[in-house]
């Protein structure tokens, strides 16, 4: 029996529901080397900046039971160096691309979407409005996370959908009360996606010296420990939007993604376990197949959302 | 690069808290240089979470060596592997140490479990060179030296010194290092802790030697994708004035870390 295992996000068809976590996948060179990375529905890439960034100070890595915490700050290559050294190689693959973008401020967005459009950089759009790393001053006070007010969202949102016509995907944090108001203002401004969650914001102490053992003293919480909340937040905002969602967190296994599928995911991405398993997108997708056929489904979109409350 | 299946075929306590363990795989010892290293995975669990990056001790011609010290759970865990088990092991990742022939002599400075990747590069060097190899080997404790019967076999002039004095000379290995009568035109390797290191990479820089050191750090995916591992450096390497230990790494001439931010 053969499964039909594409889904839409808004005009763009991925071939399969699985996609990797933005900034757990580089730009895609390292995990060619283990496997034909354009086999995947999408690929996230890092998130791009105007200008390339150097990202905080070590240590930004530190592990925690069932996960880790992260604090690296968006270093990467910024959009120009992307367009030029980067995009070729992806687009030689054959890849789709999903683009995840980051500005410092509302018109850095914008330009980033534009530039993205205008070079043929991406097939989609995910506006990173989550990271925990990073700060706009500008909203330290009030909001030191665009995606944690709901209004912020919005018009971010909505700006960013004014200069493309790229699918747009709203990251959402999951460091809120309720996630499910950012998610619905990203879909009436215009958002074709959500992606949810981003890292839970944590942090670490070594007792010996008292000191966080983060330089950035706290980072992003990811790993099979955050997963229960992330599939519980994936349900909550499918139930509430009617533009798809992408789910991630924690997703190491294929049944780990079937789970996020069932809650209403159209997509799952596999994020910080490709740093333990490389393989581990290439055996999400085969076994949402198998899954796909073993419960005698001819489409992946029949699990989606199926989930069963009696 | 690629993910392996090997056999342990020896693990042994070769010290209090220090283990060796030999990894049976042919296609992953041939293609293994001095100075890489491999991700180990620990448990099948999901606690620890990453693997564990490891240098490579010794290549064999089916096999390679692990030298490491239980510091954590991880470690902890991997101690009690047994013989005739299998673990997943990523790799050979990072660069290897440069061996440039010009070199009159050779030195290699390990503290602690530091001295991990120095018998493969000290048997490489004994092959090509034939010698004027010298191994300082520090310890806090004569029962933490490490590999000191290894490289006197090979033929290496071994200079041990302990903290307490137990063993060799009480000092630590930059005091040795400091009083070698040394040529221009030698070279330094240099493993162990960070401040060991911007040491030896002093004592080098006022001497005009090469230091090439193994640099260790938290790192999730060792292949150069997470970014969690990077060093500041002075000039730009592939782009990044933030070398990846992993990948750029995690042999580094000293001349290019920028010690003044470690």
């Amino acid at each position: 029996m053969s499964v039909s295992l594409m889904v839409k996000i808004g005009n763009l068809t991925l071939k399969n529901p699985v996609t990797v976590a933005s900034g757990t996948f580089g730009y895609g060179e390292e995990f060619s080397e283990y496997f034909d990375i354009s086999q995947l529905g999408a690929i996230t890439v890092k998130s791009l900046t105007l200008k390339p960034r150097l990202g905080n100070p070590p240590p930004r890595i530190v592990e925690t039971p069932a996960g880790m915490l992260n604090a690296i700050g968006l270093q990467n290559v910024g959009i120009e160096k992307y367009l030029k050294e980067k995009l070729p190689f992806l687009r030689d693959k054959g890849c789709t691309i999903i683009a995840n973008i980051y500005g410092t401020n509302l018109e850095e967005y914008q330009l980033l979407a534009e530039m993205l459009e205008k070079e043929n950089g991406a097939d989609a759009i995910e506006v990173n409005l989550s990271c925990p790393n990073v700060h706009d001053p500008r909203f330290r006070n009030k909001c030191p996370l665009i995606a944690q007010s709901p209004e912020w969202v919005g018009r971010y949102t909505a700006s960013v959908r004014e200069k493309t016509s790229l699918p747009l995907i709203i990251k959402l944090s999951p460091n809120v009360t309720d996630i499910i108001e950012p998610a619905i203002s990203a879909e009436k401004s215009g958002a074709d996606a959500v992606s949810l969650v981003n890292t839970f914001l944590g942090m670490s102490i070594d007792i010996r010296t008292r000191r966080p053992k983060l330089k950035n003293i706290v980072g992003g919480l990811s790993g099979p420990c955050i997963r229960p909340i992330a599939l519980r937040m994936v349900w909550e905002v499918s139930k509430a939007v009617n533009i798809p969602v992408i789910g991630m967190g924690g997703i190491c296994n294929p049944e780990d993604a079937i789970e996020f599928l069932i809650a209403g995911a159209k997509v799952v991405a596999v994020g910080s376990y490709v740093f333990r398993d490389p393989y581990a997108p290439i055996r999400v997708l085969k076994g949402i197949e198998q899954y796909c056929i073993e419960h005698g489904a001819k489409d992946v979109n029949e699990i989606v959302g199926s989930l069963v409350i009696q | 690069m690629k993910l392996f299946d090997c056999v342990v075929t020896s693990h042994t306590e070769v010290a209090p808290e220090h283990f060796r363990l030999v990894l049976k795989n042919k296609e992953l010892a041939e293609v293994s240089q001095p100075g890489q290293f491999v991700m180990i995975e620990v448990t099948e669990t999901w606690d620890p979470f990453l693997r564990r990056p490891m240098s490579i001790e010794r290549m064999f011609s089916d096999s390679i060596s692990i030298l490491y010290k239980v510091v954590g759970k991880g470690t902890k865990l991997l101690s009690s592997i047994r013989v005739g088990e299998k673990i997943s092991v990523q790799g050979p990742l990072g660069n290897s140490f440069p061996i440039d022939l010009d070199f009159k002599d050779f030195f290699i400075v390990g503290g602690g479990i530091g001295i991990a990747p120095f018998p493969g590069l000290a048997e490489k060097i004994i092959r090509i060179r034939g010698g004027n190899l010298h191994v300082i080997i520090g310890a806090k404790t004569h029962s933490q030296v490490l590999c000191e019967r290894d490289f006197r076999e090979m033929g290496c002039r071994v200079y041990v010194v302990t903290e307490d004095g137990s063993a060799g000379e009480k000092g630590l290995v930059t005091d040795v290092l400091d009083k070698l009568k040394v040529e221009v035109h030698s070279v330094v390797y240099a493993c162990g802790p960070i401040q060991m290191i911007k040491k030896v990479h002093q004592i080098c820089e006022e001497r005009n030697w090469i230091c090439y050191a193994s640099l260790e750090a938290e790192m999730a995916c060792g292949i150069g994708v997470c970014l969690g591992c990077v060093v500041p450096v002075k000039y730009e390497i592939e782009n990044e004035m933030m070398a990846r230990v992993c990948k750029e790494g995690p042999i580094f001439d000293t001349r290019v870390i920028q010690w003044e931010k470690i």
